[in-house]
């Protein structure tokens, strides 16, 4: 898969995230189930959900279009000191 | 009244402040990659703390949970829901292709990244005069947080002026000698710290009020609208949707964020980073949200400006005088944790990209400079916290959207080659003047479209940079080859 596809993905899961955050029918919700599982609001631990959906969606990232600097361009890593500050 | 447990609690807090900042400051290389960025050694560790004690401010605690208060267990989703996964997110968007060419070309401001990549002063000095103008207010806002903060724990036993003057006076003893190496410990030990003690607050708190279970359940019985989102006119879907422009997206652009991410060791430690970022907001956030929402029938009418002192008044009501104590180190932490980072970034700022447009500095000299700097910077702050000019209060006020509006131009550079230093200025001008006509009422509110003055702002940054870079000549293949020649290679 290249890049650009990958990247693309990673679009999406943005898109996703934004929605689920942004998801106002949800809101109805509140009122029909006020407390899941009998304790904890339902404005609440949606977002507790959501906390643990994006870490999910941050390691997928990372999996996705996350790569590490290749050798050939962390061995031109050096003192910056006489460089560009 | 504090007692003496407490007095001892808060000597032990301010002593291994300044041990750190000694320390620090004795094993400091006296040079400006080392003084300002840490040698770029950070590891993940070090680079979480960092961002986190400097993303939290006194807001966490004190604001946020006021609001909480009034609008309900929906004032955790609309403040902290978007920035649990966006603002990790931009860490990766825009912190790791700018901390490729820090690495790289040795930058280490967002003037430098953006001036470079753009080949141009004007950019470099636009995103210089910017982030100055949006940060010091700010880091006044948040003196005056703290100072206010820790006048009403202490019961006006230590004065507003003292609380400030010992808020900035703590922070320079271990930033002055140890720079960005002494606040990013101090920031580990302070962000830990208050991660630790506001879930332990919460957990006395709620068992003085006779557990969760039953306080939620008293708010059910007795005030049900706070369970419901859909009720509160501020929580209105059109805000909800506007303010996931302001705080979620504008962290990765304050200056002092940008360059903790510059410092970091590796790739592998922004990953981290990252991925663990949406936990530590989501609890702290958690925290003072559930503060806020059982103050509300704890310690019911409180109006405007009273509800945001809700956390103190629970600890003062319900717990014994240690946990005040605890409370107020809480407090102290976050609030010094964010001061010493912008005063930092700010001294930074000036002396890299500033002052060597009138005297090259060498590497020494750069670190004098920054030390007095942060010594002026502090004085200043600590006068106009002091004095609360209208002008100031009110840019801080919209600060955060100043700093939204600037995202597009970095993700434009970052991303786009076609994007040039035309776009970049007038994509930098423009939506900040828009922003500044709406937000001192200059246009009528009609005109942004019934959205918070950000989102139009943003969506202008972005069409303007566009429309001015296709309108002008495109940048040199040279010029492009340097940043995304070095992307090209990175991301295959």
């Amino acid at each position: 898969m290249t890049f650009r596809i990958r990247f693309f993905l990673v679009c999406m899961i943005v898109l996703v995230m934004f929605l689920l955050h942004n998801s106002f029918f949800l809101w109805n919700l509140d009122g029909y189930v006020p407390l899941l599982f009998g304790f904890m609001p339902f404005a609440y631990s949606y977002y507790v959900g959501y906390a643990i959906l994006a870490v999910l969606a941050m390691k997928l990232i990372s999996d996705l279009a996350w790569p590490d600097p290749p050798e050939e361009i962390t061995s031109q890593f050096g003192d910056k000191e006489s460089s560009k500050q | 009244m504090i007692n003496l447990v407490g007095i001892g609690l808060l000597v032990i807090y301010f002593f291994i402040l300044i041990a750190i900042g000694f320390y620090g400051g004795r094993i400091a290389r006296k040079t400006r990659e080392d003084y300002f960025m840490a040698g770029r050694g950070l590891g993940s560790i070090a680079v979480f703390m960092a961002l986190f004690a400097s993303n939290i401010t006194a807001f966490t605690i004190i604001g946020h949970a006021g609001f909480a208060y009034e609008t309900g267990y929906g004032a955790y989703g609309y403040v902290i829901g978007w920035s649990i996964f966006i603002t990790p997110f931009t860490y990766y968007l825009v912190g790791y292709r700018s901390w490729l060419l820090g690495k790289r070309y040795g930058f280490a401001t967002q003037p430098q990244v953006f001036g470079g990549i753009f080949k141009s002063k004007l950019v470099s000095l636009l995103f210089l005069v910017f982030l100055l103008y949006y940060t010091l207010p700010y880091l006044v806002v948040s003196i005056i947080g703290g100072g206010l903060a820790f006048t009403t724990v202490t019961e006006g036993m230590v004065p507003y002026w003292l609380s400030a003057l010992v808020i900035i006076g703590i922070s320079l003893v271990y930033t002055i000698p140890a720079g960005l190496r002494g606040t990013v410990w101090t920031d580990i030990f302070q962000g830990t710290l208050f991660l630790v003690v506001a879930v332990m607050l919460l957990s006395a708190v709620a068992r003085a009020l006779g557990g969760f279970s039953e306080i939620t359940a008293e708010i059910v019985r007795d005030n049900p609208a706070m369970l419901q989102r859909g009720l509160s006119e501020e929580l209105a879907p059109i805000n909800w949707f506007s303010y996931s422009f302001i705080n979620s997206i504008a962290v990765i652009v304050f200056p002092q964020i940008y360059t903790r991410i510059l410092a970091a060791r590796s790739s592998l430690n922004l990953k981290q980073v990252s991925m663990y970022y949406p936990l530590a907001l989501a609890v702290i956030f958690g925290v003072s949200t559930l503060m806020g929402v059982w103050g509300s029938v704890a310690v019911p009418g409180l109006e405007g400006q009273e509800a945001d002192n809700i956390v103190p008044m629970l600890i003062h009501q319900f717990l014994t005088p240690t946990w005040m104590v605890l409370g107020l180190v809480v407090v102290l932490a976050i609030v010094k944790s964010s001061i010493d980072s912008q005063l930092l970034a700010v001294s930074h700022l000036v002396t890299v990209d500033f002052l060597p447009r009138f005297k090259r500095l060498s590497s020494m000299q750069a670190v004098f400079w920054g030390r007095i700097l942060l010594v002026i910077f502090a004085g200043i702050a600590f006068y106009v916290a002091l004095i609360q000019p209208g002008a100031i209060l009110s840019i801080a006020g919209f600060a955060f959207s100043g700093f939204s509006v600037m995202l597009p131009v970095m993700i434009g550079a970052l991303y786009w080659p076609r994007a040039n230093k035309y776009g970049a200025t007038a994509a930098l001008i423009v939506p900040a003047v828009m922003l500044h006509l709406w937000y001192l009422d200059v246009l009528p509110r009609w005109t942004t479209f019934g959205f918070m003055p950000v989102f139009p702002s943003f969506v202008l940054a972005i069409l303007v940079l566009i429309v001015v870079s296709y309108l002008t000549p495109a940048p040199p293949p040279e010029q492009r080859e340097k940043t995304f020649g070095l992307f090209e290679r990175v991301f295959q």
